[in-house]
């Protein structure tokens, strides 16, 4: 369903389409701030790397290509930003120490993003996985996509892929240990 | 503590999949909206126009466009380009943009590569019908069509049906013809052609076919907007019809990480292409999921 009218989407936005552009940033926003959250554990650089994505997306409609994934193609983009990201973090060793925790599962507003506790435990323990495993974790598991389709991303193969994928899963469940849904 | 079972992996993968949610707030989502279409905008009032977009047949047969492709023709031979002869095979550049433009109607194969490759469910090519006022693509993935888009540049209506997930969405306020091809499309990319600096292949044959080509390392060739690092791009052209038999083009783009290249083949000019080609064919159970407003 989402596919179909993404083309629609798509071809409109090619053409120029402030209306389609508008959609799909309604769309997509949250669903690549997600993403963004669970690969940097930040708000604000999840925020950043979100609004980079679109602004840039943008001002690339003409060079834009109308085959292909709409969702996919926006989560890769947030994926590429997030390392340029972090390549350039690593010099300059920069931790955005943001929101205070509430109580379990209310609600965190910081008049930017909105998520819950559990959200916030969860992309902490996300950040505690190597970078690899957590991008294959988040891909896969949040964003739907396939370990090949993530192979491709990661420029690995697919075994080494699944790989990452059980190892992230393993680890992730012992940092989540009795934390999390586990009823 | 809780111990884990055969099916935590699921609950974990469930656990991610709900707990990892986060929203903008309603202040961030609107500046941030703000931002992107503002952008948008700016983007749009920048971009100088490019005087050789030019996208279907329908435009090619109007006076305006013979302009412009007189232009095109006016600028190759400033920069030195025979199209007004033969370079011995009898393959004459400008009559090929004519030969084109007069085609009633024509069928073609698009094949694009990206690498690398940000997609999922990528169509393996499409077959693309085009007559003066409508147009057909039916996109495959192996044999099966996956989904067909058909546009009437009469109705100014889109309709685009999903045969993977029987449904379709349909616009019924499209102004004018889709640049769903913008460069691959055949028109378009003779009449740039002429418009750049390229070089002359000589001859050879193209599935059974002699052809004569032309190719270009000109970026120019896809506007001054935003052109590609750099590309080759080839037509070849049948030197007994005169008509394209093979387009092709490979680009890189963002200083080299991006790379794609389609290729548009299996040319019918010249047809009569039934009407009922374009008549939108959808079944009765598909659904449609057209959104209340575009």
């Amino acid at each position: 369903m989402r596919i179909i009218e993404d083309e629609l989407l798509k071809w409109r936005f090619k053409r120029g389409s402030r209306e389609a552009l508008a959609r799909i940033y309604e769309k997509y926003v949250n669903a690549l701030l997600s993403l963004a959250m669970g690969l940097l554990n930040d708000p604000h650089e999840a925020q950043d790397v979100v609004q980079d994505v679109f602004v840039s997306f943008a001002q690339g409609a003409e060079s834009f290509t109308l085959t292909g994934n709409l969702r996919a193609y926006l989560a890769r983009s947030v994926v590429n930003r997030v390392r340029d990201r972090r390549r350039r973090q690593r010099s300059q060793q920069r931790r955005v120490d943001v929101l205070a925790t509430t109580a379990g599962g209310s609600t965190v507003i910081d008049r930017t993003l909105v998520y819950n506790e559990r959200c916030e435990r969860l992309s902490a323990a996300l950040e505690q996985l190597p970078y690899e495993q957590r991008e294959v974790v988040v891909l896969k598991v949040k964003h739907d996509m396939t370990l090949r389709e993530i192979a491709r991303i990661q420029g690995v193969s697919i075994s080494t892929v699944h790989g990452r994928y059980r190892y992230g899963l393993d680890k992730l469940r012992a940092l989540l240990n009795g934390d999390m849904d586990h009823e | 503590m809780v111990t884990w079972t055969m099916n935590d992996n699921e609950k974990l993968k469930s656990t991610i999949k709900k707990n990892l949610d986060v929203r903008a707030s309603d202040e961030t989502h609107d500046h941030m909206r703000s931002i992107v279409l503002d952008a948008h905008g700016r983007a749009r009032e920048t971009a100088s126009a490019n005087p050789l977009t030019l996208t279907r047949s329908i435009l090619m047969k109007n006076p305006i466009t013979k302009l412009a492709i007189a232009t095109a023709v006016a600028v190759a031979v400033l920069i030195g380009i025979g199209v007004f002869t033969s370079s011995g095979s009898g393959v004459v550049w400008a009559e090929v943009a004519q030969r084109v433009q007069a085609s009633r109607g024509v069928i073609f194969r698009l094949t694009e590569e990206i690498e690398p490759d940000p997609y999922s469910q990528r169509v393996d090519f499409s077959i693309n019908h085009y007559s003066s006022t409508q147009a057909r693509l039916d996109r495959y993935i192996g044999d099966e069509v996956a989904n067909t888009m058909y546009n009437n540049c009469d109705t100014k209506t889109v309709i685009l049906v999903d045969h993977v997930h029987k449904s379709y969405v349909q616009d019924t306020n499209a102004k004018g013809m889709p640049d769903s091809l913008g460069i691959a499309d055949p028109n378009n990319m003779i009449e740039r052609f002429l418009a750049t600096e390229h070089r002359e292949l000589g001859q050879r044959t193209i599935d059974g076919v002699l052809c004569e080509g032309i190719e270009t390392t000109d970026t120019a060739l896809y506007g001054t907007k935003n052109p590609p690092d750099s590309l080759t791009a080839q037509i070849w052209v049948s030197v007994e019809t005169g008509y394209p038999v093979r387009c092709e083009s490979e680009h890189v783009r963002d200083n080299g990480q991006k790379r794609l290249k389609w290729v548009t083949d299996q040319f019918q000019w010249d047809v009569d292409l039934d009407e009922q080609l374009f008549e939108p064919d959808v079944p009765a159970d598909y659904i449609d999921i057209s959104p209340d407003e575009w």
